[in-house]
Parts: structure tokens; sequence; C-alpha cells
């Protein structure tokens, strides 16, 4: 075998030797022909692992379901079946939460448009044909408020009032009471305008007073009525002051450091990783929530970033400390959440033992997923269901764009690149054997054979190939390299994602989130070189150069020695 | 039992089709070639001396008519049976020299020889030897560029002669030079093609040249007008 090895590659020293010669002497066609191979490879490798990446992010945030091992989730609406905990604005009565001045921190918890179900349901989605697994949730947003008890600033007194309370007493005598009348007619002919009426004030505030309402001729009421009155019943008439109370109305917002932050926080159904709000697929750091059960956490990305939170940091939820033990990607839409914490923890926290929010659902099939979602819809008329094509949908960004750019252009662009780059070192070869064709009449004068023509042509095509692909492999190396080094970050949103409505202070209309936030996230654009990639782009080349030389050669072979012979150059 | 001739042609025609009107490049030959060692091929240009040498060399087949060599009908060969014979039988110089420009001379000569498929050793060793004979030994390693045309048309009679054909088929071998180094050059063909045993065919404008020939082949407007040998007219169509 050696020996056969060595013998044919002394035999073929001559056309190695030619080879390079050829290459070598004319130097401006090869680096022309090398070049544009190295720059065709170079945009395969750059493209498709751009491509590449738009694929991966597109899967770690544009299917949001899908990357949670979910077809349909189901929910429902807070008129429908009207949970124990459906939707309601947070108020918070400021008064009940210590004294002004002392420091607080509250959370509340809502389950907004999603109302809660009791987590038995579950088993009647899954026992739902085309149903293969299931997983519950709870989706609840959590408004946050700390600072101190603010001062009241706005104190309203009331009461204090004089009233004249009769008491009752015998009835006046007739001629007491004729006199009471002489007296009150004389009265009324010297001040008839000014002694007509006495008003009793009468409270604004203050509830439980019973003021007497003064009227025109009104017994006991008017001044008139005292001076005329006898003596013993002018006795019994004594006055009241009513207790002095104060009372405490809200105004206007009270000037207070309070902060009132919004986020989501998911239960997770810790049973199964693979399935669920979220699965050990979204963690980029960290690890997974363990199956006891713990005070473990899982944040998201952008969440942790924002608000500076690492692996083994520790979140306060409702005073209940939760480490934070890993850092998810967390998936877009409606089921998304800042926080995610296991569902017993969470239903604990909450006060909504045993309640869930979610169902997420796997069919077998993929086909099967629309008629599932009817099943579900029929078999729960109250229940909202909806696929990961519909979430998908919703989400919009960057990412988007670029990944529709990617899918529409990509493939053509990728197609485009590569088509010209073989086509432009098809033309380099052919343009150079057609400036050749004497050469080849010359060899074949000399006795070459056409095979060995052809062979001697495509080698250094060949060789060409293998240099501009190497040479390419390295530029789109280098190049993805330098795109990766921007890290280029797309953004994806998801228009319906936050389906809870944060609380907040009841007139507190500028601190309150009432908006319906929209998730966004932020994707970094990573261009993977795969060795798949860099060994297609290669062959790409090779193939490439090796096709246009052959072709090229064995057009030219083709002619009548004499023929080529006749050609000038 | 007569040995047969180096070439017989028999009604040997080569034509072009150049739109309507058809040029016979070689019109009905016929001619018997022994092996001689110098013939000369005379005519006007445009009377088909390079068809006819094409038609010899087998580089061209003819459109009509047979061409045979040591009794071979060259038509009834395969491309790889010719490609073969071009090989070791035949021997080509051009007016141009049509040197491999990115070969260096010694480069240029094994390309002669390189198909036989002997060891790289051996190739260059006999090239060296065969350079040293038309006396290029020390412009060995340089490219024709660098060489004087006189130079260049020296390396393409190694490389002719190298695998020692039989016809070495000599285009106007001295069209490119001026009337010292010509003559040089057919000094060397002549003394080589003596001493390696191999007959020259030279189609040539220089009457000097083709008076020196044993024999001497005239052609116009692709017809032989002339066949003499040794000054005598020969007797070109001999039945057998
Ligand atoms: N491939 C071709 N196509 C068309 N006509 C051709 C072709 N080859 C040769 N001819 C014609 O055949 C005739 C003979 O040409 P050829 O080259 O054999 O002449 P020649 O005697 O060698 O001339 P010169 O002395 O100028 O070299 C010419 O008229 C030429 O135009
Ligand atoms: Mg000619």
């Amino acid at each position: 075998m050696a020996v056969l090895a060595i013998a044919a590659f002394v035999r073929s020293v001559f056309y190695l030797g030619y080879l390079s010669s050829e290459l070598l002497r004319r130097k401006g066609r090869t680096i022309l022909t090398l070049l544009g191979l190295a720059l065709g490879v170079a945009l395969v490798i750059v493209i498709t692992s751009l491509s590449h990446g738009l694929d991966q992010a597109q899967k770690t945030a544009l299917n949001p379901l899908s990357s949670i091992g979910t077809d349909l989730t189901v929910t429902v609406q807070p008129d429908g079946a009207g949970g124990a905990f459906a939707n309601r604005t947070v108020s918070t009565d400021l008064s009940t939460l210590g004294k002004a001045g002392q420091h607080f921190s509250y959370d509340t918890f809502s389950s907004g448009s999603q109302t809660t179900f009791a987590q038995s349901q579950a088993k009647n989605v899954s026992s739902i044909s085309g149903v293969t697994k299931i997983a519950t949730g709870l989706t609840l947003t959590v408004t946050h408020q700390e600072g101190k008890v603010p001062k009241i600033s706005t104190q309203i007194t009331a009461g204090g009032q004089r009233l004249n309370v009769q008491g009752q007493t015998s009835p006046p005598t007739a001629a007491e009471m004729a006199k009471m009348a002489s007296c009150l007619a004389k009265q009324e002919k010297s001040s008839s305008s000014s002694t007509t009426t006495t008003t009793t004030p009468s409270p604004q505030q203050g509830g439980s007073l019973t003021g007497g309402q003064g009227g025109p001729g009104q017994f006991g009421g008017s001044a008139a009525m005292r001076k005329c009155m006898p003596a013993s019943m002018r006795r019994f008439s004594r006055t009241v002051t009513t207790k002095k109370q104060t009372i405490t109305k809200n105004v206007k917002t009270p000037k207070t450091n309070i902060k009132t932050s919004t986020y989501t926080i998911g239960g997770v159904d810790t049973s199964r990783t693979d399935m669920g709000l979220i699965t050990a697929a979204q963690v980029t750091k960290g690890r997974f929530l363990s199956k006891k059960n713990a005070r473990e956490a899982l944040v998201a990305n952008s969440y942790a970033s924002s608000h500076k939170l690492k692996l083994g940091s520790t979140l306060t939820i409702k005073k209940t400390k939760f480490r934070v033990v890993g850092l998810v990607q967390a998936p877009l839409g409606g089921q998304s959440a800042d926080v995610y914490v296991p569902l017993t923890q969470l239903q604990t926290l909450s006060g909504q033992k045993k309640q869930i929010n979610v169902v997420l659902v796997r069919a077998g099939k993929s086909s099967a997923v629309g008629t599932v979602q009817k099943k579900i819809e029929s078999s729960f008329p109250t229940a909202q269901v909806a696929s990961a094509k519909e979430e998908a949908a919703q989400i919009s960004g960057s990412l988007v764009t670029a990944s529709d750019l990617a899918k529409s252009l990509g493939l053509a662009l990728s197609i485009i690149v590569i088509a010209m780059a073989i086509m432009l070192a098809a033309l380099l070869t052919l343009s150079s054997i057609a400036k050749r064709v004497r050469e080849i009449g010359t060899l074949r004068a000399l006795g070459w054979s056409r095979r060995l023509v052809i062979r001697q042509i495509a080698a250094e095509s060949l060789a060409q190939g293998i240099v501009g692909g190497a040479i390419g492999v390295v530029i789109g190396i280098a190049a993805t390299a330098v795109i990766n080094s921007f890290n280029l970050s797309l953004s994806a949103s998801s228009k319906a994602a936050a389906t809870t409505t944060g609380g907040g202070f009841r007139g507190f209309a500028s601190n309150a989130q009432t908006a319906t936030q929209s998730a966004t996230s932020q994707v970094a654009l990573h261009a993977p070189l795969a060795g798949s990639i860099i060994l297609i782009g290669f062959a790409l080349a090779v193939l490439g150069g090796l096709l246009a030389g052959a072709t090229g050669a064995l057009r030219a072979a083709q002619l009548r020695p004499a023929d080529a012979l006749r050609q000038v150059e | 039992m007569l040995a047969p001739p180096l070439y017989e042609l028999r009604g040997a025609t080569r034509s072009f089709r150049l739109g309507n009107s058809t040029i016979m490049a070689v019109d009905s030959m016929d001619v018997a070639l022994d092996t001689e060692e110098f013939v000369a091929l005379e005519g006007p240009s445009g009377s088909g001396k390079t068809t006819l040498l094409q038609l010899l060399g087998a580089l061209d087949r003819p459109s009509s008519g047979k061409v045979f060599f040591e009794g071979r009908d060259l038509a009834a060969l395969s491309d790889g049976e010719l490609a073969e014979l071009r090989l070791r039988s035949f021997g080509f110089i051009f007016q141009q020299f049509n040197l491999l420009t990115t070969l260096t001379a010694v480069q240029n000569v094994e390309a002669g020889l390189a198909p036989l498929g002997v060891s790289a050793g051996e190739l260059r060793e006999r090239s060296l030897a065969m350079l040293a004979e038309v006396g290029l030994r020390d412009r060995a390693f340089h490219l024709p560029s660098q060489m004087s045309g006189g130079e260049q048309q020296r390396v393409a009679i190694a490389r002719a002669l190298l695998a020692e054909p039989r016809v070495v088929l000599a285009d106007e071998p001295t069209g490119n030079l001026d009337s010292k180094s010509g003559a040089d050059v057919i000094a060397l063909l002549t003394d080589l093609a003596a001493r390696h045993g191999t007959t020259i065919i030279v189609a040539t404008h220089d009457a000097g040249l083709a008076a020196r020939a044993p024999r001497r082949l005239t052609m116009h407007d692709g017809r032989l007008v002339g066949d003499e040998k040794n000054g005598k007219k020969a007797k070109t169509t001999e039945k057998r």
C-alpha cells in the first residue's frame, strides 16, 4: 500500500508542480478567484449562523407555549365562573398600617383577569381525550408597597354644636297658654321680621347626631317663644353639647415616601420539569426549582437585572424569604411571570389554598391541538383556551421583524449568496480556461489524454476551492465572532402579556399601576457557529470550484486539438 | 512482405464549412511517405500545410479519405489511442513555440513525457539531459518569458524529442525567428533527427531550407502540386 502510494506520489510530482506553478504564477487571477470563493463561504457561514441564532432566539421567545412544553392554556375569565378571587383593585387603608412614620412593607396579591378555581378541576381537563399531559399554575400580580406610614394631612372637626333639647314636662295650663299667646302676638308685632325662625346648625358630618330642626313656629325653638314661655317650662329647657369628635378623611393624596411596585409571580407545579409555567429548559443560570416545595424562586433574567438579583439572592414575598436558585428566560405570553415559586408556596402566601388559575395542556399530536382545543371549550364554556399559535401571534418586536426578515430573506439571501459565490468562481474558472484553450491544445498535441487534461484543470480548481474555502471559513468565523462581540439584542414583546391588573391605593391614581403591562423580553442575538455550517460552506466552495473547473475543462478538452491549437490567445 | 510506409494518404480531404462556402484545406491528397530523414512541405499561405500536418499528427480527422500511419487507419482509432500515438510516436513543434508559460524550461520538457507515468526522478533526469542536448542545460529553470525566441524553440524541440517519437511535425519552426537562430534551430533539428532516427516533416516558406530536404512536397489550394525525392519527381501513388 505504502509503496503504491509513494509510487503514485512520485508519478504525480510533475502534475503537482504544474498545478502550483499555474496557481502561483497567475497570481492576480488566483487571488481574485480565492477572494470570490472566500467571500461566498464567509457569507454563507455568517448568514447561516445568524439565521440559526435568530431561530434559537425565536424558539425561546416567539413560541412561548411550546418552549414550556405546552400546546394549550386553559384559563377562566372573571365574569364567567366568578371565582373567589376575582379581579379587584387593591386598596389599602393607610391607617391600618401603623403609626405615622413607621416603616411598613406590604404585599397584596391579585389574580387579575384570570379567575382562580379549584385545583381539583384540572383533573376534568386531563380526562378529555387527546390531552396527554397537564400542568397547573397560578399566576398572580403582586403589589408591593413599602415606605413610612404617612401623616394624615387634613382633619375635619365635627360636632360641638349646641342644641336645644326640649325637656318634656307637664303641659301648660290654659291660663299659661293664653298668656303665652298674647305675649307672642305682642312680640310678633314689635319685631315681625327678626324673630321668626331659628335654625339649628345641622352637622355635615358626625353620623350619630340627631339635631333638632328648627322651623318657623316650632315649639321651643325661637327666642320669642323662650321669652313668652312660662317659667316652669323654661326651667326644663337645657342645653346639651354634642360630643366632640374628629373624623379623618383622605381628602388629598397624603405626602408619603411609599413606593409601589408590581410584578408578576407564577406558582409552578414542581412535580415535573418539562412542562409548566416555566420548565428546566428556560433556566439560563443556576437550576430549576427542587421538587421539595422549598422556599426557592426562579427569577426572569430581565427582572433580575433590573432588580439586581443574582443566584443566591433573597427575595422577600409577603415577609417570607425565598432564595433565588435560578435565572430563567421567561417565555413571553399570558402565562409569563417575573418570579416563579413553587405552586403550594404561592397558594399559601396568597391565601389561595388549592387554587389555580391556569391549566397547561399538552396534546398528544400537534395535529390534534385544534380538536382538543374545541373539546375543552365545549366542556368548559367559561374557560378561555388559547393555543400556542394564538399566543405567538401576540408577540411583536424587533425579534419578530428580524425573524420574519430571516424567514423571508434569509433563505433567499443564502441561496443568492451561494449561487453568486459559485457563479463568480465558475466564471473566473471558465474565463481562465477560455484563455487556456491553446495551452490545452498543446497538451493534447503532446499526447495528454482528455481525461488527463480535465484532471489537471479540475485539480487546480479543487486546490483553489480548498484554499478559498479555508480562507472563507476563517473570515466567516472571525465575522461571526465580531457580530457576537457586539452583543446585539432583539426585543420581543407580548401585547397580552400581563392579564393581571396592578393594584394601588384607592385615590393614588398617579402611583397605581393600573395599565396593562406589556412584557418585553430582550433576546441576545447569538450567532452560533456550528461545525456543520463551516463544513457546508467549505464543501460548497470546493464543490463549486471543482464543478466549474471540471465543466470548463470538459468543454475545452472536447475541442479537437487542431481547433484548440488554432485558437488565438 | 513489404513493410507498410510510414504514412499513406488516400484521397485525404479536410474541408471547412464557413457559412455557405466550403473551404477545401486539404483536397483529396494521395501520398506515401517513408521513414526518411527530412520532409519539407512548401506552399503559399493558406495552401493547407498546417491542416495537413494536423492530419498527419492525429490532431484532426479527415473529412473524407484515409490517413494510414504505419498501416493503421487513424480514423479507426479512439481518442485515447490517438492520444497515446501523439505521446509516443509524434512530436510537434509550432511557429509560436507553444510553451506552457507558467512552467520552467525543464518542466515544459517534462510535460512531453509525463503522461507515460515514469517516476519524477527519471522524468527530471531525462528532461535535463534533453535540455543539455539542445544546449540549454543552464536555462533549465528559466521561464519561457525569460528566454529568447530561439531558446524557446529549442526547448520546444527538446520537448518534442524527449519521448523519442517516430515523427516530428514542425509547422514553420523558424517563422518567428531571425535567420541566424532559424538556421541554428534547423541544424539542431536535423542533427537530432539523424541521431534519434526520427523522421522530420517541416512546413516552411523558406525555399533554402526546402532545397536541402531530401523530400519536397508542394501544396496549392489544398492539393499536392509537387513531390520531389532527391530532386526527382516521386511516384506518389504506389498502389499495393
Ligand atoms: N478551423 C478552420 N475553419 C475554417 N477554415 C479553416 C480552418 N482551418 C484552416 N482553414 C482554412 O483552410 C485553409 C488552409 O489553412 P492552413 O492553415 O492549413 O494554411 P497554411 O498553408 O498553413 O497557411 P500559412 O502558410 O499561412 O500557415 C485556409 O484557407 C484557412 O483559412
Ligand atoms: Mg500554417
